[in-house]
């Protein structure tokens, strides 16, 4: 089976390129848009047997993708836009996508997996303490949850527009909070950084990790055995608190000074700013705007048990990966 | 109310929708983009009614007043020629246009059509750079001798990003790629004090290491120049490495200097020594202070007025562009100098070809 991996030399898609490897997929092309992955060499010495084929593409090219997409069994689409103005991370994640999946849908590919986020969930109308597993609804917009929940969100109604078109099998991957050594330690779940100091934000709730090597696992369990239509979200097992995270950020990389925000106050702050932003014409901007504090800052339970039936299993334990993660940060401080 | 609509909807179109708004002089009713997702998302993100991607349509159904035009520079001739033959004024995004001579077609239009254009030379309306215009037409600074600007870029910034990932985007099809895109807003604070005729030296150079792709190792990232317009000179630095990212301007006059930090929002003038020997020179620093101090409480003032926005400077740009269309007011950006600065980019882009 030839398996595509867009964004293939990005923080998580290298990882799902040498998972696919590793699990004995040995035909593979590997989409970047700037520079290939620094660790092709590596991969073509260890897997000799394999057809490793890289390929620089912009996905925003209209009717340039067919050359990255022809006789391509499989996709996995990491690619999209993380960073950068609301605007662009749009144009990198929806008209992106788009574009992937009409030379796709052309080119008669037979099965696409998405990989998308916990933003696109709607879950301000949870009560706190409630179970938050792949049958909770995707927002209808997502433009209240901010640009990169928006653009997700659109994503996964583009995928499902061009499903209907081409019917191609399609499996969906929602993952919480991805990290390891080379993203930055804080998800907004737990807090900000202003003026020296750590605005600590998340407070008792559970912080919906997942460690990198253990997202690919899922990713590549998900693409080679999971059915048409398959949803699941992707988060580790003994998930901490945010609290507990922060504290043992603090005692394993750096001392912090850190200023707890209980939810009460974090909600009226978020009002009364949002207020200001109303009243002054945007002099501050809205940050945390309330439907976003109500969404993302209530204690919530999670279940990755729907990967589990696939057969994944964890395979860096959560205190494994994150004395890793914690090492990485502490050698990199500066 | 005039009606508004926007053709462009990438990143800056979110400026135009929201200081818009915030001027309160017309409504955005309707949005356009060649890429209907994007006009989409504009739409929805910003509570727009009407989206197109037909430009000719959205002129034809919603009998627009202005058009803010935000589109990459290559479709401004054609985009606000039909704009002002549809009978809108049009409110254009810097670049204005790629050459000199596009520039010229634009403006040849707004004359033959009788409609009012603008650019987004949004610094000059910074209130250090309202101040310099009171200075000067107080004459406190004397005859201007020369101005030294610096303009910083980041490129880990949401703009420089675009273009260091994307070899396709359209600034790496400018003549003079990142400094055509940013040059609008160095020479805009210059071309008031210098006439058409001038001279230009030019060093540009690619300072970062480079990538290994070919498109996005020919962008070069830092650039001086030197220019001579009779008896007035301007030098410039733009730099993609130097810290903090600058926005400065120093007007040397015959009769007293001011430096301005734009970034910062201060204008002060130039310490200078009044008092003999040593003595005279412990005095300076605590001048200064005091002037910065002024400039402080200034801020906390229009911060406490709400009129301290990030782009506070568009607001009132737009006001003024709005005063011209709606009552006949002077153009806040006089044509003769949005081509003076068209004109001082294809000689700093031709100077720039020639250095190795």
């Amino acid at each position: 089976m030839k398996v595509l991996v867009t964004g293939a030399a990005g923080f998580l898609g290298t990882r799902i390129s040498e998972r696919l490897l590793a699990a004995g997929e040995h035909d593979l092309r590997l989409h970047f848009r700037s520079a290939p992955s620094a660790r092709i060499a590596e991969w073509s010495a260890r897997y000799p047997a394999a057809r490793i084929e890289t390929i620089g593409a912009n996905l925003l090219s209209r009717g340039s993708l067919d050359p990255l997409v022809a006789g391509v069994d499989c996709i996995i689409h990491a690619a999209a836009g993380m960073r950068g103005s609301a605007a662009d991370m749009f144009a990198n994640t929806v008209v992106g996508t788009r574009n992937l999946l009409e030379a796709a849908g052309e080119a008669g590919v037979r099965r696409i997996v998405l990989i998308s986020s916990f933003a696109v969930y709607r879950t301000i109308d949870l009560p706190d303490g409630a179970l938050h597993d792949e049958s909770v609804p995707i927002e209808p917009v997502g433009a209240e949850k901010g640009s990169y929940a928006y653009a997700k969100t659109r994503q996964e109604q583009i995928f499902e527009e061009y499903r209907q078109r081409f019917g191609f099998e399609a499996v969906i991957l929602r993952p919480g909070a991805i990290y390891g050594p080379g993203t930055a330690p804080f998800s907004t779940r737990v807090g900000v950084q202003v003026a020296g100091f750590f605005f600590s934000l998340g407070g008792r709730a559970t912080l919906p990790l997942s460690y990198v090597e253990n997202c690919a696992d899922a990713i590549v369990e998900a693409a080679l055995r999971a059915p048409a239509g398959g949803v699941y979200n992707v988060v580790d097992d003994d998930l901490p608190s945010c609290r507990d995270y922060l504290r043992a950020f603090r005692r394993e990389v750096r001392p912090m000074r850190v200023v707890p925000v209980p939810y009460w106050a974090l909600l009226a702050g978020s009002r009364l700013l949002a207020s200001y932003h109303r009243r002054s014409k945007g002099q501050l901007p809205a940050v945390f705007p309330p439907y976003v504090v109500k969404s993302m800052y209530r204690p919530l339970r999670y279940s990755n048990e729907a990967l589990k039936r696939l057969g994944w299993r964890q395979r860096v334990p959560t205190a494994e990966a994150l004395a890793l993660s914690f090492s990485h940060w502490r050698e990199h401080a500066s | 109310m005039l009606r508004i609509g926007i053709v462009g909807c990438g990143k800056i179109a979110d400026g135009h929708v929201e200081q818009i708004r915030a001027v309160g002089r017309g409504e955005v009713v309707a949005v356009c983009d060649r890429e209907p997702l994007m006009a989409e998302q504009l739409a929805v993100r910003m509570n727009v009614p009407a989206r197109y991607d037909d430009f000719a349509r959205m002129l034809d159904e919603m009998r627009l007043d202005v058009v803010h035009i935000a589109t990459p520079p290559a479709a401004h001739v054609a985009l606000a020629s039909m704009a002002m033959d549809a009978g809108c004024h049009a409110f254009i995004e810097k670049p204005f246009a790629p050459t000199a001579a596009e520039a010229e077609r634009i403006v040849e239009k707004a004359h033959a059509t009788r409609k009012r254009i603008s650019v987004n030379y949004l610094y000059n309306y910074e209130p250090p750079g309202l101040e310099l215009q009171e200075l000067l037409a107080q004459g406190e600074l004397g005859e201007v001798v020369h101005l030294d600007t610096a303009y910083g870029y980041n490129l880990a910034g949401d703009y420089g990003l675009a273009v260091m990932t994307d070899p396709q985007h359209w600034v790496h099809a400018l003549p003079g790629k990142l400094f055509h895109n940013v040059l609008d807003h160095v020479l805009a604070k210059l071309v008031a004090h210098l006439g058409d005729e001038f001279t230009v030296q030019v060093e540009a150079f690619r300072r970062r290491p480079a990538s290994g792709n070919a498109i996005i190792d020919a962008m070069a990232d830092e650039l001086r120049f030197l220019i001579r317009s009779g008896a007035v000179t301007a030098s410039g630095i733009v730099s993609a490495h130097a810290r903090p990212v600058a926005q400065t301007l120093k007007v040397y006059g015959t009769k007293d200097s001011v430096e301005l930090d734009y970034a910062a929002r201060t204008l002060v003038r130039s310490a200078q020594q009044t008092q003999p020997s040593a003595v005279g020179r412990l005095f300076p620093p605590w001048v200064q202070a005091r002037r910065y101090k002024r400039n402080f409480w200034r801020n906390v003032g229009l911060f406490r007025r709400h009129e301290f926005h990030y782009f506070q400077c568009m607001r009132i740009l737009l006001g003024r562009f709005y005063d011209a269309v709606e009552h006949g007011a002077p153009d806040p950006i006089p044509p003769e100098q949005i081509l003076r600065v068209c004109r001082l980019i294809d000689r700093i882009v031709d100077e720039m070809r020639k250095t190795p």
